[in-house]
């Protein structure tokens, strides 16, 4: 039946809606912290994965966002939406300059300098503690004034399926197959006709506002922020998780987000060993199934959706569905 | 602020300058033969000084010697990395091998560190001094294992340098470093290069972390900041550049500890101190992307 | 367009790499309707004037104007929305991309380009260069000559009214070649106007109206394949090698 993928989908997120209230305080928060590594692994993938743009400051911009809303509430008290949505507008800003500065940058030099950016603006937290409060941590309004965690659930769930709705929307459109073109060979895009420049800052700044977005709900859920938010370790996780997962595909990113994040907590008997094994996940990932470990799982399971064809092609980046797509080989 | 001041100031400098510089040559000889840039290099600066830091205590070998042993072992841990993980970067039917490159040595410095942390413990060490005491300089003080650290530094620079141009072996590496096919033609065996590359920078930087340790302290995490004042370093001096990585690595340690030593708000002088290599690094990189002497994609013409 | 208007022109082109100098003042101008063969020796700058009328090389002298407009400081895209296409000497193409992906991008960059219109153009295209069947593969899973089949219609997507092939016969099977010639051929009648450099003399001869010939970075002669084979300066040029 076509498209019996996304109904499953769809199904498995009202299920999830609707026993979300089962969930023990505990496996909620972990769910919480689950979708919001979920927006964070699927916008870092749009611009690592689709543009090529290998930035290790994405984190930076979930603090950047984080710390600007909870500022701005605490000092002009501004409701919270609000409060976000300029921790998205700035991030949105900065990615975008970011984006512009880095636009003769590749591969290793873009990281070097998105690692130095990051760094400089960890640092940066750190120090001005006066105003951030440094490493003691800021103090941020929490959304929901309650000891319950649903409706932080049903916020973040909302802010996930939003964000999974727009980027599906620019991937599977003909930005879409611009930032892949960007990716596969930049020379050869502009020589298609493709505004190498423009699309390369519009990814950033697009992905920048995304993180953002997970700063700023982050920072209203747990009610602290640390400068911490946006250094490497966290940079390092989210790597690992979109890698794992997936990082060309949204789907698959959002995948490994969720299932790292997951394994993380189901073996939190095992302490400091967790995060060195993920580490060989990862370059066992690398090393043999360098496209992910949930995309074979996510191409079978799309494959369900469009029975009149042997293989699938990539997650429908060609839009119309009457295309009929074929994957050779992976 | 007295002229001893100044001096001791400048002789820390160029102590913390020997030391990045030697970082900083092995992050650019792996990238002119293996064409990545090694993420995980500072994490093997890191192991290096655990590694003297236990043959030390362990095995009770005096600290010189450990150095050296410790430079053996992570040579040859290195050898085994490069083995294990980097011979995709070798086969024409890898494509992105910069992204290749990229994330696993991005991962590798994710697993070391870690694996560190359970190895070793979190919190700091410290291994007995090289040499114990130290000099006067007027009212002020410089460690006598500063000295020795930049004094062994450069011992180890000059060798470099020596091996790099003096030698056929050196010679051989720089034949692969600007033509793989050319220098297989010649019949040089390229691959045992790529992995000889991979152990002599995992070496020196190893042996700055052996030298620093007893002057800092050992910690997980230590290679962080190294690992990106070196990118820095390597990128103002030029990508391939050993000479130029010597130079750059000086004259930013050198820049650094003025920097804090003259910085007006001291407590906040030393956080910012690591934010001012990073901003001159950000500077360079958007008005040269390609370093001051770096060449890293000659596709266009 | 009028016959026989310019479409593109390049005046005083300078282009220095380090000490050598790829471009010496070089004037090319490209009427609408001409086949030029652009040769010369190797290293005799072609690719580097190439790159400089598409867009891809800044020059450090002289002025490109494409259709009457001054080109400076345009990046490539914008050459190719005017309808300046061009190959490569080493195919580029969207490896990890498949066939049809590869012609969509191009198609859909144009203003007010609709996917449907674009797959039906893309598709009609791959008809054309005989790719049809090889739709869904990978680009980099085609062969060399069909990866060359593949960029030239990478070009048709843009609507071009001119297209620069840089090589496009280069270590290409004779036959492949030969069905090269003809879809050029048949462009070229329907109005295409084209620029091609390469080395394969024979090719070249049977294919051009008009001949420009480079050596160490200057043109040194421009004219009909028979003037040119009679010219003195470009026998030297040729036998000096």
């Amino acid at each position: 039946m076509r498209g019996l993928h996304v109904y499953i989908l769809l199904a498995a997120a009202a299920l999830a809606l609707v026993f979300a209230d089962q969930l023990s305080s505990y496996w909620m928060h972990v769910a919480i912290i689950a979708m919001f590594y979920g927006i964070l692994a699927s916008s870092w993938s749009l611009l690592a994965g689709y543009a090529g743009l290998f930035s290790l400051g994405h984190m930076a911009f979930a603090s950047i966002g984080g710390y600007a809303s909870g500022l701005l509430v605490q000092w002009y008290g501004i409701p919270i939406p609000l409060g976000m949505a300029a921790g998205v507008a700035l991030c949105c800003a900065l990615g975008g300059l970011i984006g512009w500065v880095c636009l003769r940058m590749s591969g290793p030099y873009l990281a070097i300098f998105t690692l130095g950016f990051a760094e400089i603006v960890r640092i940066t937290f750190a120090t001005e503690d006066d105003i951030t409060s440094g490493m003691a941590g800021l103090h941020v309004e929490r959304l929901f004034d309650t000891p319950s965690r649903l409706p932080f659930f049903y916020t973040a769930f909302a802010l996930l399926a939003v964000s999974l709705l727009l980027m599906g929307g620019i991937v599977r459109s003909r930005w879409g197959l611009f930032l892949r073109a960007i990716r596969e060979d930049e020379q050869a895009a502009s020589a298609s006709g493709v505004a190498v420049a423009r699309f390369r800052i519009l990814a950033f700044a697009i992905a920048s506002g995304f993180a953002g977005l997970a700063g700023g709900f982050y920072g209203h859920y747990i009610g602290i922020l640390t400068p911490s938010l946006g250094g490497l370790d966290l940079m390092a996780l989210l790597v690992v998780m979109t890698v794992i997962g997936g990082m060309e595909r949204l789907p698959t990113a959002v995948g490994g987000a969720f299932v790292v994040e997951f394994l993380l907590e189901v073996l939190r008997g095992y302490g400091q060993w967790r995060l060195p094994l993920f580490g060989i996940v990862l370059l066992l990932t690398m090393r043999f199934a360098r496209n992910g470990l949930l995309t074979p799982i996510w191409l079978k399971f799309v494959q369900l959706g469009e029975p009149r064809v042997s293989g699938v092609g990539m997650g429908a980046a060609t839009a119309p569905r009457d295309v009929p797509q074929k994957e050779p080989g992976l | 602020m007295s002229w001893d001041y100044v001096f001791v100031q400048v002789a820390n400098g160029a102590v913390i300058g020997i030391i990045y510089a030697l970082i900083a040559v092995g992050v650019t000889l792996i990238f002119s033969i293996l064409k990545i840039v090694n993420f995980a290099h500072g994490d093997l600066y890191m192991l290096g000084g655990y590694f003297a830091y236990y043959i030390i205590t362990l095995l009770g070998v005096p600290p010189l010697p450990a150095m050296f042993m410790s430079m053996a072992a992570i040579f040859a841990l290195a050898i085994i990395l490069e083995r294990l993980l980097l011979t995709p970067l070798y086969d024409d039917a890898t494509e992105r091998k910069d992204e290749y490159g990229l994330i696993v040595t991005f991962g590798l410095a994710f697993f070391l560190r870690n694996i560190a942390v359970i190895a070793f413990g979190p919190f700091p060490l410290k291994p007995p001094s090289f040499i114990p005491g130290v000099q006067r300089v007027g009212g002020l003080i410089v460690t006598n294992d500063r000295l020795f650290a930049g004094g062994v530094g450069i011992i180890l620079i000059l060798a470099l340098l020596y091996f790099m141009h003096r030698t056929i072996w050196g010679q051989a590496l720089d034949a692969v470093s600007q033509s793989r096919e050319s220098a297989a033609i010649v019949g040089i065996n390229t691959q045992r290069f790529n992995s000889f590359a991979f152990g002599i920078g995992a070496a020196l930087a190893a042996a700055a972390g052996a030298l620093i340790a007893p002057i800092f302290s050992l910690a997980p995490d230590m290679g962080v900041l190294p690992n990106i004042h070196a990118f820095v370093i390597v990128i103002l001096g030029g990508m391939g550049s050993v000479l130029g990585s010597i130079l750059a690595g000086l004259l930013l340690g050198e820049a650094e500890n003025l920097f804090t030593a003259f910085f007006p708000d001291p407590t906040r002088a030393l956080a910012y101190t690591n934010a001012f290599g990073l901003l001159i690094l950000m500077i360079v990189l958007v008005f040269r992307p390609q370093g001051f002497f770096g060449r890293r994609h000659l596709r266009m013409e | 367009m009028r016959e026989g208007a310019e479409l593109v022109r390049g005046a005083g082109l300078i282009k220095r790499f380090g000490g050598i100098v790829a471009n010496d003042t070089v004037e090319f101008a490209v009427m609408e309707g001409d086949l030029v063969g652009l040769i010369g020796p190797n290293g005799s700058g072609k690719t580097t004037l190439i790159n400089m009328l598409t867009g891809h090389l800044v020059p450090d002298g002289g002025e490109v104007v494409v259709r009457g407009r001054d080109m400076r400081g345009e990046p490539a895209h914008v050459y190719a929305a005017m309808g300046v296409a061009r190959t490569f000497q080493l195919t580029q193409l969207f490896g990890r991309m498949t066939v049809l992906e590869n012609l969509l991008v191009p198609g859909l960059t144009r203003p007010r380009s609709r996917w449907q219109a674009e797959l039906r153009r893309a598709r009609n295209t791959l008809d054309f260069l005989n790719l049809a069947h090889l739709e869904q593969l990978h680009a980099k899973n085609l062969s060399g000559g069909q990866q060359k089949l593949l960029e030239l219609g990478r070009c048709l997507m843009l609507e071009p009214a001119i297209l620069f092939l840089d090589e496009p016969f280069a270590g290409v099977h004779p036959h492949l070649r030969d069905e090269l010639i003809k879809r050029i051929q048949e462009l070229h009648q329907a109005g295409r106007t084209f620029v091609i450099v390469d080395h394969d003399m024979e090719s070249i001869l049977r294919v051009s109206q008009r001949l420009v010939v480079m050596a160490r970075g200057a043109k040194i002669a421009d004219g009909s394949p028979a003037e040119i084979r009679a010219d003195q300066a470009v026998l030297a040029a040729y036998a000096g090698l």
